[in-house]
């Protein structure tokens, strides 16, 4: 039951984050210099801030377990929520993956499209899309020409 | 006198047509910023620091501080009419604002609200003004290892003032050193961390960062529940902007004191917005006549603490303008748009490019009286604004996000970064963790080990060197002190914490 209560904690998953973080700055400065012929070198304070980071998670991860913890169940939003979060992010995921073969236009419509959907009708969703991908390739790409992820053919 | 000569040529720089016009920008989007739910002053600003680019240096900051500045103003409306504070300074301005509000007394709040905030804003750009130049020259003699202990002592406040637990802070402020390691190291140029990646080169770009932690973090918290909601009822009618006339003489005095106290603490590195306003919410509560109105609707309990936020704008500035150091994460953004033109924030900035300087201080004058203009009249306005459905919101501020970031070095990566830090960030707040230590850190980390290696070199590698100089020395010792009795204090559970703050 103990087992299981810590894998369901936000907590532990953030102590073990830290603790990666810590431990890969630690390791990587073992092989920059920590002095060099003219004082001291790039490796002194990573090396420092590694070590801290390894203590401190180490010092949450304690805590975490044993009273300040925070189970999946709590934090994470339940139900239409959760579904809002994950369109979101995997929207954005999405939008990265496809916007250097369909461009900047296809691309944001896209994703407005998957974000509209959620709120709108989807005849809505779509218009208020293209409309809304136009508008902003106007504004920023002729307006304030403001250079824009665009595809092969330059839109 | 001297000094009033530069600021006459500043007038000269801000009233030309084009910055008066950038300044009108920044200050609505800013008012825009601050009335709208899911975007902070931190994430506004940044989001629009690419917008800056082809701009002169001096109208890019110009229209930049607006924003910061403008959106303390905006704050104060969702505060009042709906009880729901735009951005943290004004979660104080909730206490009394909204049952004034209740009473039909909306307009006085924010009447009173905007007249203080301007008093506010002027009282401190004076007080920039006077010490600004002063405090520079005095930096001028700074070495390495003053700025190292101005550095340290920065981020010791911030700890010390922010979040529940020092554990948590400890450990953002070290993931944004962290952070600001990848790439090239500034004092031998070796390139660390980068695991073999071209992206990484630079480092991560601090724009991916501030946007991901602070705009897009704060945008999936939103979208927990508000997607499929329903429009948010009508806020009341603004009418009457002026309190009564008994009302007088009590708010201003809370004004003139909310001016100094701001400005004070503005002054201070490390300290947030809120700080002020919460100073003056308790100093005007023991002042008055009869404290037992506060909560209910005290006119005082408004207008003390809006005006305390908006001085301390002006006085945050001063670390910034005079020393390099910024002391929140917004005013961080602000020096990476001094960057990003090719200008070095510092004590040389006064000497070297007195015009820019002294242009951006005047346009804080108009930019304030400004606001006043926007607020006044056309609080009505601003109000309908808070009724834009967030479903509508939502999605375009993302692709806004998307463009604002991606412009900055025209790279897909950064975008993808800024994905990552928003939802690293999204979880971090989940369990409480605060993010300004991060991105401050991020932000100071270069000088931090600038100035520390560079010390040490000094002082042959011998630490306790710092003490042998009086000013790193003096301020080495509060830094010790502060740490050692936020430790007691939180060993303790009897911290002064406020929330995680952006302003």
């Amino acid at each position: 039951v103990y087992q299981l209560q810590l894998l369901k904690n936000l907590g532990f998953y953030i102590s073990l984050f830290f603790l990666s973080i810590g431990s890969i700055i630690s390791l990587q400065s073992f092989r920059l210099d920590y002095y060099s012929d003219y004082g001291p070198g790039p490796g002194l304070l990573p090396l420092w801030t590694g070590i801290l980071i390894i203590i401190l998670s180490l010092m949450y991860l304690v805590m975490t377990v044993k009273k300040d913890s925070f189970p999946f169940e709590k934090v994470l939003p339940k139900g239409e929520g959760f579904i809002n979060i994950l369109s979101c992010i995997g929207s954005l995921i999405l939008f990265i993956i496809i916007v250097p073969y369909t461009g900047f236009l296809l691309g944001s419509t896209v994703l407005l499209f998957l974000l509209f959907k959620r709120g709108y009708k989807w005849y809505v969703a779509l218009c208020v899309s293209i409309a809304v991908s136009l508008f902003i390739y106007w504004v920023f790409g002729n307006l304030l020409q403001v250079p824009l992820p665009t595809n092969y053919y330059g839109w | 006198l001297e000094t009033f000569g530069y600021l006459l040529s500043g007038f000269e720089t801000a009233l030309t047509w084009w910055n008066l016009l950038y300044c009108l920008i920044g200050v609505t989007c800013g008012m825009l910023i601050g009335v709208l739910p899911g975007l902070g002053a931190t994430a506004g600003t940044a989001l629009l620091l690419p917008l800056t680019f082809a701009l002169e240096p001096v109208s890019a900051i110009i229209m930049l501080a607006g924003i910061y500045y403008g959106a303390m103003y905006g704050g104060t409306i969702t505060s009042v009419l709906i009880n729901t504070p735009g951005e943290s300074a004004s979660v104080i301005t909730c206490m009394d604002g909204y049952p004034l509000a209740q009473k039909g007394r909306a307009g006085a709040a924010l009447g009173i609200s905007a007249i203080g905030s301007f008093i506010g804003g002027v009282v401190s750009i004076f007080g920039l003004v006077l010490i600004g130049p002063f405090l520079a020259e005095q930096a001028l003699k700074f070495g390495p290892p003053e700025f190292f202990a101005l550095v340290a002592l920065g981020l010791i406040l911030l700890l010390s003032l922010m979040g529940k637990s020092l554990i948590k802070g400890f450990l953002a402020a070290l993931l944004g050193l962290a952070l600001a390691f990848v790439g090239q190291d500034p004092t031998s140029g070796i390139v660390r961390f980068t695991f073999g990646d071209a992206n990484l080169m630079n480092g991560f770009d601090f724009i991916a960062i501030a946007v991901g932690m602070f705009g897009l973090s704060e945008l999936l918290f939103n979208a927990e529940e508000k997607l499929g909601g329903n429009a948010a009822p009508p806020p009341p009618k603004v009418k009457g902007l002026l309190p009564e006339k008994d009302e007088w003489k009590p708010t201003m005095k809370a004004i003139g004191r909310g001016s100094i106290l701001g400005f004070i603490i503005g002054l201070i590195p490390g300290t947030n917005s809120v700080v002020p306003s919460i100073l003056s919410y308790t100093m005007e509560k023991k002042l008055a006549k009869d404290p037992s109105r506060f909560g209910k609707g005290a006119l005082e309990g408004v207008a003390g603490p809006e005006t305390a936020n908006n001085s301390y704008c002006g006085g945050a500035l001063i670390p910034l303008l005079t020393l390099g150091i910024p002391t929140s994460p917004a005013i961080a953004i602000l020096l990476g748009a001094f960057v990003m033109h090719g200008l070095t924030p510092g004590p040389t900035l006064f000497e070297n490019n007195p015009n820019i300087v002294w242009g951006i201080i005047a346009s804080m004058f108009i930019g304030n009286a400004l606001l006043l203009i926007l607020n006044l009249p056309l609080a009505n306005v601003w109000a309908k604004i808070t009724m834009v459905p967030f479903r509508l919101l939502f999605p375009i501020l993302l692709l806004t996000m998307i463009v604002g970031t991606y412009t900055i070095n025209n790279s897909m990566f950064d975008v993808g970064a800024m994905v990552v830090f928003g939802v690293v960030g999204y979880f971090l707040k989940k369990a409480e963790f605060p993010l300004a230590p991060i991105i401050l850190t991020f932000a100071l980390g270069g000088m931090f080990e600038k100035t520390l290696l560079q010390s040490l070199t000094i002082f042959k590698g011998e630490f306790l060197g710092f003490f042998t100089r009086p000013i790193s020395g003096t301020i080495l010792s509060i830094v010790i002190i502060a740490l050692l009795f936020t430790i007691t204090a939180s060993l303790r559970n009897k911290r002064f914490g406020t929330e995680d703050v952006d302003v």
